[in-house]
C-alpha cells in the first residue's frame, strides 16, 4: 500500500507522530522496524530543554492528556539520533519548534541534512510563545514556512492546530509560503482535576488532549483543509484502527500519523492499521486513489 | 486505564538515617520489580519500586533531592497519588536464588526474597551500603529466612568493600540458579559480568529518567535495543542488557541528553 507524499515514498500510509517514542534514534528505529511507513522525531529546538514537571502524561477517558513541555536534547544531539533512526531504512522526518522565526530557521537548517523532511511544529499547546503561537496566526505561519523554505532543501511540512480560528486559512497561508504538506492536527488544550486531591493532575496544570476523543475534530479539520489547499494533507488525531485511518483518507488525507494509538495497540499499531486498511479495500476491490477525498466530492 | 488513585499513609518506618518506608492503605497487587508513579500534588511525580507487594502496598524512599525530601516529610494520614503497578517484575524460575542489592536498590529485592522463601526456595542475599547505618532490610530478610551477607564501603559492618567483592568470593564456592540485582548501575554492570562468568542467568532492575511511565514518550528507551525501561523493564535479563551499549555507561537526563556514569567510552 505504497503512497507518495511530497515526493517521499512510504511503504504504507502510517507515520509515527512527533513526541511519541521519538526522543532517541534507537526508539525511532524500533518503531520503523515494527512497520511504520515513516517516523517523526520529537520536536527539537536550538537549545536543550528539560520540559515541564511530572505528571507530564496521564490517561483520561478515550485518550491522553500531556504537557511534556517540549523537552528535548537540542538540535546538536538530535542530529546524531536521526542518523541512528535512518538505519531502519524508512523516511525520517525531523520535527522542530521555535520561540521565533529565526529559531525555526536555525533548527530546521541544522537538521535538514539528517532528515527526509522537516515538520514545523506550529501547534504545540504546552509552551508559551512556541508552537501554537505561530500556528494561530496566518501571518506568522506564513513567515515561518517561507523563511524555513528559503533555508532547507528537503520538503517542509507545517503541523497545525485545531485551536486556530480557521485552520483552513492557516493551511492556505502555509501553501502560499510553499509548504510541501500540511499535518493536522496537534493536541487540543485540556485539563484534568483529581477530585480527591482537588488539584489539576498535570505538572503544568493545562495540557494537550490526544487519542480517540479528538478524532472527529481532526477529521473535520482535514476535511476543511483539503477543501481549500492542493498540497498533500497528512491526517492525525485519534487513529487507532484501519477504519479510523480510512475516514481521514476519505476526508482528503494522503497519509496518517499515529501517536496515542501506540498506547492501546502497542508498537505494532502501524502494521495493524495498514493491514486493516488493506483488508477493507481488498474486500471492496478498491484502491486508495478511489477513496481519497471522496467525502469532499 | 491507569488512573491516579489517592492513597493514605498508614504507617511510616524509618529504615535508616536517610531511608523511610511508607505503608499505604491500598493493595495494588504488584509483582516484585514492578513500580508505581508517586504523585505529590503541586510538586512532582516519580517512579518508585513497590517494596511491600502483598496486602497494603509499601514504598521505600531514599532522601535525595527536593521531591524525596518533601515525600519524607509526610506523616501518617498524609495523602499521595499512586498510578500503577507498571512495568514488568522479576521472573523467578530457579530454586537457589542470589540477590545483590546496593543501598535503596534492596527495595524491589526484599519482596522478591519473601515470596521466594514462601514458595520453598533457597535465598541468599548480598546487601551493601556505604556505612552500617544505611544498610536496608537486613533484619527483614533474616526474619524471612534469607541467608544474608553484608558489605559496607567503610567497613562499619560486614565485609569492608563492595557487594561485588563478596559476590566474587561466594561464587568461588557456590553456584545459584538465578541472580537478581538492583542498585547503582556500575555495581549492576559488574554483577552481570561476574555472574556471566559463572553462567548464572541474571536479571537487573534499571533506573532511567521517567516522564510518562506508560511507554509513550520514549524518554526512558535504551540505546541499542530500543526497549522502554518503563514498559519492557524496569527488570531486564542479562541477554537484553548485553544488546545495549548504553547499559553501564550512560543514561539520559530530563532533557534527554546523555550523561556518562564515569569516563566516556
Ligand atoms: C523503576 C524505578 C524505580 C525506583 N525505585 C525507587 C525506590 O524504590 N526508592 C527510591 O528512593 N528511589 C527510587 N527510584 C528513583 C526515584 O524515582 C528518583 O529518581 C529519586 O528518588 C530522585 O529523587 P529526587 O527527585 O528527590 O532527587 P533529585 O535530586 O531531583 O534527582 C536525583 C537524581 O534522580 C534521578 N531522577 C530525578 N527525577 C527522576 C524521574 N522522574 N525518573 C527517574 N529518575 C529521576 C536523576 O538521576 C537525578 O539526577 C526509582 C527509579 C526508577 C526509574
Ligand atoms: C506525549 C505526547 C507528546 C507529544 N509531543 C509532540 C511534539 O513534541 N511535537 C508535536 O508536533 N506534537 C506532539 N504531540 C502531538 C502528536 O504528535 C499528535 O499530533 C497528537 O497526539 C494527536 O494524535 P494522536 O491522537 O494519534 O496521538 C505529542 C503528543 C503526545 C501524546
Ligand atoms: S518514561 Fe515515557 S516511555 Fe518510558
Amino acid at each position: 500500500m505504497e503512497v507518495e507524499v511530497a515526493g517521499i515514498k512510504l511503504k504504507n500510509p502510517t507515520i509515527l507522530a512527533s513526541g511519541i517514542l521519538g526522543t532517541t534514534g534507537a526508539s525511532l528505529r524500533r518503531v520503523a522496524m515494527a512497520g511504520a511507513g515513516a517516523v517523526v522525531s520529537k520536536s527539537a529546538g536550538s537549545e536543550a530543554r528539560v520540559g515541564h514537571r511530572n505528571p507530564t502524561v496521564i490517561e483520561v477517558p478515550q485518550g491522553l492528556l500531556n504537557a511534556v513541555g517540549l523537552s528535548n536534547c537540542g538540535i546538536d544531539e538530535m542530529a546524531g539520533e536521526l542518523e541512528i533512526a535512518k538505519e531502519a531504512g524508512v523516511p525520517v522526518i525531523a520535527s522542530v519548534y521555535g520561540f521565533s522565526i529565526d529559531d525555526y530557521v536555525k533548527s530546521a537548517g541544522a537538521l535538514n541534512s539528517y532528515a527526509d523532511a522537516i515538520e514545523l511544529n506550529l501547534s504545540c499547546p504546552n509552551v508559551e510563545r512556541a508552537g501554537q503561537f505561530f500556528g494561530k496566526s496566518p501571518e506568522l505561519a506564513f513567515e515561518a514556512v517561507r523563511e524555513v523554505k528559503r533555508k532547507v532543501k528537503v520538503p517542509v511540512f507545517a503541523k497545525l492546530t485545531a485551536e486556530a480560528g480557521d485552520i483552513a486559512e492557516i493551511a492556505k497561508a502555509c501553501e502560499e509560503a510553499k509548504a510541501d504538506a500540511i499535518v493536522a492536527i496537534n493536541t487540543i488544550k485540556a485539563m484534568s482535576i483529581n477530585i480527591d486531591a482537588r488539584r489539576p493532575v498535570l505538572g503544568n496544570k493545562v495540557g494537550g488532549l490526544s487519542g480517540k476523543c479528538i478524532k472527529s475534530i481532526a477529521v473535520r479539520c482535514v476535511y476543511e483543509i483539503a477543501s481549500e489547499v492542493s498540497i498533500p494533507v497528512i491526517g492525525c488525531g485519534g487513529i487507532l484502527t484501519g477504519e479510523d485511518a480510512l475516514e481521514f483518507i476519505m476526508a482528503g488525507a494522503e497519509a496518517v500519523q499515529i501517536g496515542t494509538g501506540v498506547l492501546l495497540r502497542g508498537i505494532s499499531v502501524f502494521r495493524k492499521v495498514s493491514l486493516e486498511m488493506k483488508e477493507f479495500m481488498e474486500e471492496r476491490e478498491l484502491k486508495l486513489e478511489d477513496i481519497r477525498g471522496v467525502a469532499l466530492r | 486505564m491507569n488512573t491516579m488513585e489517592i492513597a493514605k499513609i498508614k504507617r511510616v518506618v524509618k529504615d535508616t538515617q536517610r531511608i523511610k518506608t511508607f505503608i499505604l492503605d491500598i493493595d495494588v497487587s504488584a509483582i516484585p520489580g514492578q513500580f508505581v508513579m508517586v504523585w505529590l500534588p503541586d510538586v512532582d511525580e516519580k517512579p518508585m519500586s513497590v517494596s511491600y507487594t502483598s496486602g497494603d502496598m509499601g514504598i521505600t524512599i531514599l532522601e535525595l533531592g527536593d521531591f524525596t525530601r518533601r515525600l519524607c516529610e509526610l506523616k501518617v494520614g498524609g495523602k499521595i497519588g499512586i498510578r500503577g503497578p507498571m512495568g514488568r517484575g522479576f521472573k523467578v524460575y530457579g530454586d537457589r536464588l542470589l540477590l545483590v542489592g546496593g543501598g535503596v536498590g534492596m527495595a524491589p529485592l526484599a519482596p522478591l526474597a519473601e515470596d521466594a522463601i514462601k514458595e520453598g526456595k533457597e535465598v541468599t542475599a548480598i546487601v551493601g551500603a556505604i556505612t552500617a547505618k544505611e544498610l536496608l532490610f537486613v533484619e527483614r530478610l533474616k526474619k524471612a529466612g534469607v541467608r544474608v551477607f553484608v558489605s559496607t564501603d567503610d567497613g562499619t559492618a560486614g565485609y569492608k568493600g563492595f557487594t561485588t567483592d563478596v559476590l566474587q568470593e561466594l561464587l568461588q564456592k557456590e553456584t545459584f540458579d538465578q541472580c537478581f540485582t538492583c542498585g547503582p548501575e556500575i555495581m549492576m554492570f559488574k554483577v552481570l559480568n561476574i555472574a556471566e562468568d559463572k553462567e548464572i542467568p541474571t536479571q537487573a532492575s534499571l533506573h532511567r529518567y521517567f516522564k510518562c511511565g506508560i511507554g509513550i514518550c520514549g524518554h526512558c528507551v535504551l540505546d541499542g535495543t530500543g526497549l522502554r525501561v518503563c514498559k519492557e523493564g524496569p527488570t531486564f535479563r542479562d541477554k537484553e542488557l548485553r544488546k545495549s551499549h548504553e547499559f553501564g555507561y550512560y543514561w539520559r537526563n530530563a532533557a534527554g541528553q546523555k550523561i556518562y556514569f564515569g569516563v566516556k567510552k
